[in-house]
């Protein structure tokens, strides 16, 4: 007892010389993960699942803390004002893509190394069970003869939802009465209690629901069937112009500021494509309806810059975008 | 029948989940005490800590923390006048004043008691009557939230003290301060003055710490030399008559804060504040006027809490929508141990609904257990030198609000109303409406806003469609009776009417 | 704390009380501006009646103040901000201006010192021990059980935790 007593002393006099040197061995303490989004959210569940595993790899923990705010601006601004030294990580969503166009932020993932795209989410659009239609046609008819009738959740500007909205009506040209809710997971608790009538919505977080029968899929937003929906037609079959934005949707992916040591970088990458491979992590992803990814380096960079050119265009042509993706040089999609 | 007694008694006969249960009531109660900590957080800091572990010894963990947690707030807000989390507010409005009167044991025995037995409620509910009422919590309106809210609003008139004027000035500003940040609706940005910090809003949890605990203890440094007050400590458990003569309160906070709890849109902070609103309309002459250590103020916010715990498993189980925040989180974590948290869970898992309940029912024994044998150390904090109390009062206060989101904004805010919140109660306005305002505020907002757009802005067909539903009416009537009980034009009127008579004769 | 109607205007009351008209004002302009009078829905209308009622009722305590007895009883800097409460703000305050830069430790272990000396006056030794003893409690709670990572300063704290769990796990091996 006395002896470890002694060495923890000699370990803390000897910490205090250490510091200042140049790294001995990345990582050579504990590591931050700072998640965009709150406890108990998708990015949240997400990032808990697969970081535990990434620890391993490493040999050190990786104190994950949520910081909310300004949709991930805030957890933006904060990893990106810390040093560039790889112990503070970013656990995001989509959502800092589309800060520039929206006047949120001059930052996005563009300024920042992706450590992992872990995984992407489908759009769908669902409707409550009693809703007169059963496919993405019969919506766009029901709406054109009922204008303004149909009641949509949505969940701000720039959110995933406005942005599917804004490809609708981009294709279609109809009009919902948009009612807000804050998050995906109350406007769908809002549709099974006959508040709102339909919601476009990630795969994921509606599938149980849909699974037991307590609310319709009507679209499918993906170029092909997916596994978890097999009946259900993906939506460039009724409109085969939605095949200039696809594939697109949201994804989860840990980042890390630019100017980090490549040493870092390097074994950040590994260890979060080591865990993104394990296969209960992969169950899971399976399960919930989110497309496994696990990439990193120019894959990754090229989809989240497609992510980005697609969204802000159709933000901007729909009208609710500050700046035009022009300006910061963001190529209009083919 | 038989195979519900054996989940329910799983971890009731296994040393090992036993231990668990009771290790996370333990920490759940100090989570609950600190200001700063949240069990949402301590739930999702388990959630990684756990998650190697087998399902059941991690929910034994958690349920544990949830059910110490949301009872540990009581401790400080008795103690100290720092509500440990936004469901003890109410509890710190007449438990404080009991503390100060040398009363703090008993007041945490009747808590303690009077916790359980709504979580007993709220538990015996959620086994017996779980899928109808997750049924009838969905057929809630956004104009059926917003009626909620605004009952809740009314409240300010019974905490504003000597003036209801300026009751209603801190209760407006509360209501303004809950708006300040990005309007999550439409992403306007209200009261920022341009800066990113404050797009999150301001947390209610630092307005709280700084309205009660600072600005408490820099009322303190008046009457620094005051001995401090020796805390009698006999009777701590409370009465057998006195738990029955309480009985009927605490059922009926319960029941109301069992239906609140399972309610997607409000939890336990609501409902301790509804529960404290109703106990002031029901109780007719309490035998120590409520605001000065009425134990009935103390009863209903302290069962109600408790008991929608209960409530917010409710539409978590049967439907995968989770009834509060932290039930947000466990819904995460059943997902990360393989489950599929859901509208099917109970079908494909059916053992989890009468494993929760057992465990549910557990932890809160060991909130009695363990609530009732802290208490005589707990008291002596308050006899505690103030020289040492009130920089430890003020180093709980900075780190607890620092903790809310890592932030040192936290902390300015914290300070800020703290200050404000001095000076409020130096001339004779209470801070109460203040935090009730910002509770409530964004409940009111956005469901006024949903509910005017769902009918396209058209007032008439607002009020149409409200009278078209009874669930509807029947809130309505409430709002209506309690404004005119609470501000009595009519006897105003009848009193003028009245003296006109008496002139004409 | 009893809340009887006080008969006699406070110290600094009056100007409390104007203080609050220019607020719930310059509060009430703030919140016209948001989305103006444009639809009850918008995102200002709640505001905008919140802060209508914040400046009647500022208005009528205002009236309701000057109406009383302006006699002052007892001076501002002592009955309503004594020394002792606006030393503690100013305290208060620079913990939170320095918390960053010296970090958690440091901070909290200086500002319980001198808290404690000045407030409870002890020998310096026992101030000392006491302040220490708190600190280690509170991070122990927040730091190393519930995880919330107090800023670090000057003091490399993780760097000292990775060197003393190697110290363990090499010991254990």
């Amino acid at each position: 007892m006395k002896k470890t007593l002694i060495k923890t002393l000699a370990g803390i006099t000897f910490a205090g010389l250490v510091v200042g040197n140049a790294m001995a061995e990345y990582p050579e303490k504990d590591l931050q993960g700072i998640i965009q989004w709150g406890p108990g959210g998708s990015t949240d569940t997400v990032m808990r699942s697969v970081t535990p595993h990434a620890e391993d790899v490493l040999g050190r923990d990786i104190i994950m803390t949520n910081k909310t705010g300004g949709v991930g601006a805030i957890a933006t601004k904060y990893v990106n004002a810390m040093k560039a030294d790889g112990y503070t990580l970013l656990m995001g969503a989509e959502n800092p893509q589309m800060y520039k166009v929206l006047g949120l932020a001059d930052i996005d993932y563009s300024d920042m190394i992706p450590i992992n795209i872990l995984a992407r989410g489908t759009p769908i659009f669902v409707a409550r069970n009693d809703a007169p239609f059963n496919t993405m046609k019969e919506l766009v008819e029901y709406t054109k003869n009922h204008p303004d009738e149909i009641k949509t959740g949505s969940t701000g500007p720039g959110g995933l939802t406005s942005i599917m909205l804004a490809m609708l009506k981009a294709e279609t040209n109809v009009e919902f009465t948009g009612v807000p809710y804050d998050g995906d997971g109350p406007a769908l608790t809002a549709l099974q209690g006959g508040a709102i009538d339909i919601m476009p919505a990630v795969l994921g977080a509606a599938i149980e629901h849909i699974k037991a029968g307590r609310m319709k899929v009507i679209g499918l937003v993906d170029t092909q069937a997916n596994d978890l929906l097999p009946e259900v037609a993906p939506i460039t079959e009724e409109f085969p112009s939605f095949n200039k934005y696809l594939p697109w949707g949201p994804f989860f992916g840990v980042f890390i500021k630019q100017g980090t040591p490549d040493e870092a970088v390097e074994k950040l990458v590994d260890a979060y494509t080591k865990a993104a491979e394990q296969p209960d992590f992969k169950a899971l992803m399976d399960k919930r309806g989110f497309s496994i990814m696990n990439v990193s380096g120019d894959e990754a960079k090229q989809f989240l810059e497609n992510y980005r050119s697609v969204s802000s265009w159709i933000v901007y042509d729909a009208g609710f975008a500050k700046h035009s993706p022009e300006e910061f040089g963001i190529k209009r999609p083919e | 029948m038989l195979e519900a007694l054996q989940y329910f008694s799983m971890a009731w006969v296994s040393p090992q989940l036993l231990a668990l249960v009771a290790l996370g009531t333990f920490l759940g109660i100090y989570v609950g005490a600190i200001p700063g900590l949240s069990v949402t957080m301590a739930v999702s800091i388990l959630i990684s800590f756990t998650f190697s572990w087998d399902i059941n010894n991690a929910l034994c963990l958690m349920v544990g923390v949830y059910m110490g947690g949301v009872y540990g707030g009581s401790r400080t807000a008795i103690l100290l006048n720092i509500p440990g989390a936004p469901s003890a507010i109410a509890t710190a409005l007449d438990g404080f004043p009991m503390a100060q009167k040398g009363e703090a044991g008993r007041a945490i025995g009747l808590s303690t008691v009077m916790s359980v037995v709504g979580g007993f409620i709220g538990i015996f509910i959620l086994a017996v009557a779980a899928p109808s009422i997750s049924e009838f919590a969905l057929t809630f309106q956004p104009r059926d939230y917003m009626m909620l809210g605004v009952m809740g609003i009314m409240l300010v008139g019974s905490l504003s003290g000597e003036s209801l004027t300026k009751g209603i000035f801190a209760g407006a500003l509360g209501i303004l301060i809950g708006t300040v940040g990005l309007d999550p609706l439409t992403a306007e940005e209200r009261f920022t003055f341009g800066a990113v910090e404050l797009w999150n809003g301001i947390n209610p949890v630092a307005v709280m710490i700084g309205m009660f605990g600072l600005s408490e203890a820099l009322m303190q440094l008046h009457h620094l030399d005051k001995v401090a007050l020796k805390q009698k400590l006999d009777r701590i458990i409370p009465a057998w008559a006195d738990v029955r003569k309480y009985l009927p309160l605490g059922t009926q906070s319960s029941i109301l804060g069992t239906i609140i709890g399972a309610l997607p849109g409000t939890g336990g902070d609501i409902a301790a504040l509804m529960a404290y609103d109703y106990a002031r309309r029901t109780t007719k002459n309490p035998k120590v006027p409520f605001g000065e250590g009425a134990k009935e103020g103390l009863i209903a916010p302290e069962s109600a809490n408790n008991a929608a715990v209960g409530g917010a498993y409710i539409p978590m189980l049967t439907l995968g929508i989770p009834g509060d925040a932290v039930t947000a989180v466990f819904i995460g974590a059943l997902f990360i141990h393989g489950l599929n948290p859901g509208p099917m869970l109970l079908t494909e898992r059916p053992e989890m609904f009468w494993f929760t309940v057992g465990n549910l029912t557990l932890a809160n024994i060991f909130v009695l257990i363990f609530g009732l044998t802290g208490i005589k150390l707990f008291s002596r904090i308050v006899e505690c030198p103030k020289g040492i109390l009130i920089p430890l009062i003020f180093v709980l206060s900075i780190v607890g609000a620092y903790a809310i989101n890592n932030s040192v904004a936290d902390i300015w805010w914290m300070l800020g109303f703290g200050v404000l919140g001095y000076f409020m109660k130096l001339y004779g306005y209470q801070v109460g409406p203040v935090i009730l305002g910002v509770i409530l505020s964004r409940l009111v907002d956005d469901n006024w806003r949903r509910a005017i757009i769902s009918e396209r802005g058209d007032i008439g067909e607002f009020f149409v469609n409200l009278f078209s539903s009874p669930l509807s009416v029947v809130l309505f009537s409430v709002v209506i009776l309690i404004l005119i009980s609470q501000f009595p034009i009519w006897k105003v009127m009848l009193k003028k009417r009245r003296s006109d008579a008496s002139r004409d004769a | 704390m009893a809340h009887t109607q006080h008969i006699y205007t406070k110290p600094g009351e009056t100007l409390f009380g104007f203080l609050m008209v220019i607020l719930s004002g310059f509060l009430f302009w703030k919140a016209y501006s948001i989305s103006g009078f444009e639809s009850l829905s918008s995102p200002g209308a709640l505001p905008l009646a919140a802060t209508a009622l914040m400046v009647i009722t500022s208005c009528v305590s205002c009236i309701q103040n000057l109406r009383l007895p302006t006699e002052v009883q007892g001076h501002f800097f002592k009955e309503i901000l004594p020394p002792v409460v606006a030393v503690m703000i100013a305290v208060i305050f620079l913990f939170a201006v320095v918390l960053n830069t010296l970090g958690f430790i440091l901070t909290a272990l200086a500002f319980l010192f001198l808290t404690i000396k000045f407030l409870h006056r002890s020998g310096t030794i026992r101030t000392l021990l006491l302040s220490a003893m708190i600190l280690v409690l509170v991070y122990v709670v927040f730091r190393l059980v519930f995880k919330v990572v107090l800023p670090e300063g000057i003091i490399p704290e993780r760097e000292i935790m990775a060197v003393i769990v190697d110290l363990f796990n090499s010991g254990a091996n």
